[in-house]
């Protein structure tokens, strides 16, 4: 379990070392991070990695994370399984469609 | 003669082991060829052609692009023609550029959606047979998914800078390829903005479908499952391999509709969904849905919004 610190809010949780940080607060029925598709393509929980290291899981739609981001500590959270204690500053947002 | 049905739409997966898991044993899906490229073409029980989902693999999720079956080659070139005297350049494709498919004419929508026309492809037929055939085959599979039925894709608005491509779309389809709209979502001062247009060339409820979003993009593929059982049924299989569910069984007030949304794994959003609805026809009064109700019409039983359905799109 690793300790997940959500820069701009100070929200935190609790993130086992085998689940994505998404999978993690989805779990704990928690909001902070938007929630979409939950496997890379949508863009929606998009985040910069402050402190900490993770290990990338799967594959990110280069649509909405390009490999300089990704160089620079910016991933999808539903890709990314926490190896360490992780502070993180959420990008993404739910941009709504016209409805 | 013309649009008969959707014919295929092409995809784009990033994992396309994973892609093929979830076609196969969540949806039903049979592969039914493999090219040299590494695309993917797959076909569910009930359809005849050789493919209607065409998997591609990529770094991106996505829409690649949609193509719609007509009657004959007369049909292709009087509608070719029809796109052009509309104001769209036309690409002619010959037979063989998709495998097992003839010559296709491709044009892009004025949302900038890549879209074909076809007139032949290489038949398989059902999984049943033509020959005293048995309502369902053996060895269906996971959702058992009769066919490929529809797309909805999102079409770019920016009210500000006056572009309404979803009403370009509209117009579009109408005048040069002969669909007809069946149902419709206006908000604003007067009901006056149209952000979501349902269009048939059938007697189905809709045969594709359009919503207003800020960039041009795939909002969903659909397959078509007989009633709210099989629903259930579905949903227990998207259960039993872990697959994200966007919205859970429910109904639609827009065509009727018994439904479920859910992710592909590269994020792709699919649905299931059951039920005839209606018989649209040509001369059947245009349904339209207020922006007070806007949430019934999606999600009518409880009516309000599901936030993930009207953000997130590949």
């Amino acid at each position: 379990m690793h300790a997940v610190l959500l820069a701009e809010t100070s929200e935190e949780y609790l993130c086992g070392s085998a689940e994505t940080l998404l999978a993690g607060m989805v779990r704990l029925g928690r909001k902070c991070i938007p929630v979409g598709c939950v496997n890379g393509g949508c863009g929606v929980c998009k985040v910069a990695i402050v402190k900490g290291s993770v290990r990338k899981c799967g594959p990110m739609s280069r649509v909405h994370v390009s490999e300089e981001e990704e160089s620079q500590g910016v991933l999808l959270a539903c890709r990314a399984t926490p190896m360490s204690e992780i502070e993180l500053k959420v990008i993404g947002k739910m941009k709504k469609i016209i409805w | 003669m013309g649009v008969m049905r959707i014919g295929h739409i092409s995809i784009k997966v990033m994992d396309m082991a994973e892609a093929l898991k979830h076609y196969q044993n969540v949806i039903g899906m049979k592969v039914t060829h493999t090219d040299a490229g590494g695309n993917v073409y797959l076909k569910c029980w009930d359809e005849w052609d050789k493919y209607s989902v065409i998997l591609t693999p990529s770094n991106q999720a996505g829409f690649n692009h949609v193509a719609y079956k007509v009657t004959d080659d007369f049909a292709l070139v009087r509608l070719a023609q029809k796109v052009r005297d509309y104001g769209i350049e036309v690409e002619e494709l010959p037979a063989g550029t998709l495998p097992d498919c003839g010559r296709m004419v491709k044009f892009n929508m004025p949302s900038g959606h890549e879209m074909r026309l076809f007139a032949e492809k290489d038949i398989l037929g059902t999984d049943v047979g033509s020959t005293n055939p048995d309502p369902w085959p053996d060895d269906m599979r996971g959702a058992g998914a009769h066919w490929l039925d529809h797309c909805l894709l999102v079409c770019e608005m920016d009210p500000e800078r006056g572009v309404n491509t979803l009403v370009d779309n509209k117009h579009f389809f109408i005048k040069a390829l002969n669909f007809f709209e069946t149902e419709q979502v206006v908000v604003g001062p007067n009901g006056s903005i149209q952000i979501a247009c349902f269009l048939s060339h059938s007697s189905k409820p809709h045969d594709i479908a359009f919503v207003a979003g800020p960039t041009s993009g795939l909002h969903h593929l659909s397959f078509f499952l007989d009633s709210w059982h099989d629903i259930l049924k579905a949903a227990d299989v998207m259960a039993k391999n872990r697959t994200r569910i966007d919205v859970a069984p429910t109904r639609h007030g827009i065509t009727r509709g018994e439904t479920i949304y859910f992710f592909d794994p590269s994020g792709n959003r699919n649905e299931t969904f059951a039920g005839l609805g209606y018989q649209a026809q040509r001369d059947k009064p245009l349904i339209t849905w207020t922006e007070d109700q806007v949430g019934r019409a999606i999600f009518y039983h409880t009516g309000s919004l599901v936030e993930s359905f009207t953000t997130v799109y590949t």
